[in-house]
């Protein structure tokens, strides 16, 4: 599966945090879309990040954008994972790696965990890609002053009202 | 309350029962999405809200907006399956005047976020349709409909 930018990104179908089934265009729900594919609650380099994540939230919720994390933990791990760091966005769990396998993510090097290897997308609401940051190495992933400039150009592609 | 903006719908509530449309009490507008489709019969709807007019605040007003990141970060996890719906209920484009939280069973009401504005008194209702929880973490609203519903 080709996942690079003018790409659409696939609809996943997974339970969210609470065990709750979610499609990814519902969760977009129209607006713009940072999706990150974690390693899971064990890894340090995830942690970190999503605490990066975390604070971001606090200008997302105001910005008409989404976040959404997507791990092999189970549902009720991300939960507490979730409720640690404070986080108010949606966890989507595949601990039976489903579209790790479809989306050609898994990380080779953990063969323990088998786990998602860590990638950011910045997605259109109509999950078209905008941008991809493989975050294999910690300083693939993208900034937070990677993803703001992100959200800025596709918030100026479908608001029509984006410059007065 | 004249035109309402699309996405919302009206309800009334007289401190006892609740009604779809502008009926007697105390007019809101909801996220329509509550309202549309088939209903749970006998729902528990835990209504944070008075009759009262003068139970008014701006949305924008901080606590507003802390118990919309509240219902996010834990309450819609708390209620779990048992979760209908939820919505907030608008007076008009700025100003709350409280929500309501649906679900099959008897929940924690003494837990939920809202009751801190506004108290909350248990209504079964058979108006109720089952929406997917907001994702968040967006709490702004859109063009004036009562959060979470809309969207651009």
């Amino acid at each position: 599966m080709t996942l690079e930018p003018g790409q659409a990104f696939p609809d996943l179908d997974l339970p969210d945090h609470t065990g709750r089934p979610r499609l990814l265009a519902e969760l977009a729900g129209g607006d713009p879309v940072v999706l990150l594919f974690s390693r899971g609650w064990w890894c340090p380099k995830e942690q970190r990040h999503l605490r990066e994540i975390t604070e971001l939230q606090n200008e997302f919720e105001v910005a008409y954008t989404r976040i959404v994390v997507v791990s092999i933990d189970a549902s009720e791990v991300q939960a507490a994972f979730r409720a640690g760091l404070g986080a108010r966005f949606v966890f989507l769990s595949d601990p039976e790696r489903r579209w790790l396998q479809r989306l050609d993510l898994l990380e080779e090097t953990d063969t323990l965990h088998r786990p998602y290897r860590p990638t950011a997308f910045t997605l259109h609401p109509d999950l078209t890609i905008h941008a991809v940051y493989d975050g294999y190495w910690y300083w693939g992933r993208p900034t937070m002053e990677d993803l703001r400039r992100d959200m800025r150009a596709i918030s100026r592609a479908v608001r029509d009202d984006f410059e007065c | 309350m004249g035109k309402i903006p699309k996405g919302s719908s009206r309800l009334s509530y007289d401190g006892r029962e609740l009604r779809a449309g502008a009926g007697s009490g105390r007019c809101f507008m909801v996220d329509a999405r509550c309202l549309r489709g088939t209903a749970v019969q006998s729902a528990y709807a835990h209504v944070c809200a008075l009759p009262d007019d003068a139970a008014v605040l701006e949305f924008d007003h901080p606590e507003v907006q802390q118990v919309r990141r509240d219902a996010l970060a834990w309450w819609i996890g708390l209620l779990g399956d048992a979760l209908i719906c939820l919505t907030t209920l608008a007076l008009d484009e700025a100003r709350y005047g409280g929500a309501i939280t649906v679900t099959r069973e008897p929940a924690p009401w003494s837990e939920d976020p809202f009751a801190r504005i506004f108290p909350g008194t248990v209504v079964r209702s058979d108006l109720f349709c089952e929406v997917a929880p907001p994702a968040g973490p967006v709490i702004e609203r859109r063009a004036g409909v009562a959060w979470p519903g809309g969207r651009f």
